[in-house]
């Protein structure tokens, strides 16, 4: 692979484009029971709340994250003639990413705390 | 690099394959002499001359304009002729060069370009002048001249070809050679096909394959940007209808002075 911060940008893009999708699937399927009963949407709530489910939603988290900003900086390097600042922006876009997922993240394990310990 | 009393050496790893032989590409080292000045194709330059004589590599003018020994080194696409040996050695004293990536392997360091060349025909890389040539030159100004000379720069080495994501993949994309030498066509005041271009470029296999990667502008030993060029045609196929009415109204005027 010929190494570049374009190349690890269009990596990370597509494995965490790829990553939602499959997330909206699981989603939709989670929330859809609730068509079902009210008894088998709680049910299936109750388990996607696990402390397991909350930790991976920081992984989620970062996918989200990552993405969005990624797509906000692919947009500007279209309609503007940024390439001198290519490999800049890309390190922006990943630190703000990065500090949404750390503030995010801490957010999620301190409610995790708070409700395992209550 | 290693004091061998009043001589420097450098370590050179080198990719080998010779498909008579060898089942699969391996690393040679050898040992070059390091002087001011040395180039990595004069390294490979030595080896072949005093020690091993079936080391195979593409080489022409030597000074960075006929776009043949391009390779990679280090993991960069560079060429050889104007990258310096001491540049490039690590804390060992050690570079590696392989043969440009994405591409088959013809022998050592020759790789197959068949794929970059076919790209490049199917864009038309020629001028499709109006049907009235004027007498003596036609006559366009210094900004429309402007425009064209980084796309004219180009020396076709095909270090953007193989560093470019897209044609690690698929073999199908245009590639930015050859879009940065249609871009060149299109946007040349006494091209008369603009619209014609832009249709067969703007295309999934085209300017919209393109992945902004940017691997390409890395690659470039002339520090063009075919990136930009593939956006700008993405914008200009959008009115291509427009520009083509523009050619026209421009090239009625090719023969007089530019004011």
């Amino acid at each position: 692979m010929y190494k570049s911060t374009g190349f690890i940008s269009f990596f990370l893009r597509r494995l965490t484009g790829i990553a939602l999708v499959l997330y909206l699937g699981m989603h939709m399927l989670v929330i859809g029971s609730v068509t079902a009963s009210p008894e088998a949407f709680d049910a299936t709530l109750a388990v996607v709340q696990g402390p397991m489910f909350k930790i991976a939603e920081i992984a989620l988290l970062a996918a989200v994250a990552y993405h969005a900003f990624d797509g906000v900086r692919l947009i500007i390097v279209h309609y503007f003639n940024v390439i001198d600042y290519r490999k800049s922006m890309f390190y922006a876009a990943f630190a703000v990413a990065a500090f949404f997922t750390a503030i995010g993240g801490l957010l999620i394990l301190q409610l995790l705390a708070a409700h395992t310990a209550g | 690099m290693t004091d061998n009393g009043s001589q420097q050496t450098a370590t050179v790893r080198v990719q080998r394959f010779n498909p008579d032989v060898d089942k699969k590409p391996h690393l040679q080292e050898f040992k070059v002499p390091l002087q001011p000045g040395t180039t990595i194709l004069d390294a490979l330059h030595q080896i072949k001359t005093e020690q091993d004589g079936s080391l195979t590599f593409r080489r022409s003018c030597r000074h960075a304009i006929c776009g043949s020994c391009a390779m990679n080194v280090n993991g960069r696409n560079v060429l050889v002729c104007k990258t310096p040996l001491a540049r490039e050695l690590d804390r060992n004293g050690r570079v590696t060069i392989k043969p440009l990536p994405y591409l088959p392997i013809v022998k050592d360091l020759v790789v197959d370009r068949s794929s970059f060349w076919e790209q490049y025909l199917r864009v038309k890389p020629w001028l499709i002048p109006p049907e009235n040539v004027p007498e003596k030159e036609f006559r366009v100004s210094p900004e429309e001249v402007e425009a064209l000379r980084n796309a004219e720069t180009c020396i076709m080495c095909g270090a953007c070809y193989s560093s470019c994501q897209v044609i690690a993949m698929t073999k199908q994309y245009i590639g930015p050679h050859a879009l940065l030498k249609a871009f060149l066509r299109v946007l040349d005041p006494r091209d008369t096909a603009p619209a014609e271009r832009l249709a067969d470029l703007a295309g999934d296999d085209g300017a919209y394959r393109c992945h902004t990667i940017f691997n390409c502008i890395d690659a470039c030993p002339k520090n063009l940007n075919p990136t930009q060029a593939i956006e700008t045609l993405r914008k200009l196929a959008q009115k291509r209808q427009a520009l083509d009415a523009a050619r026209k109204e421009r090239q009625k005027t090719l023969n007089q002075p530019v004011r």
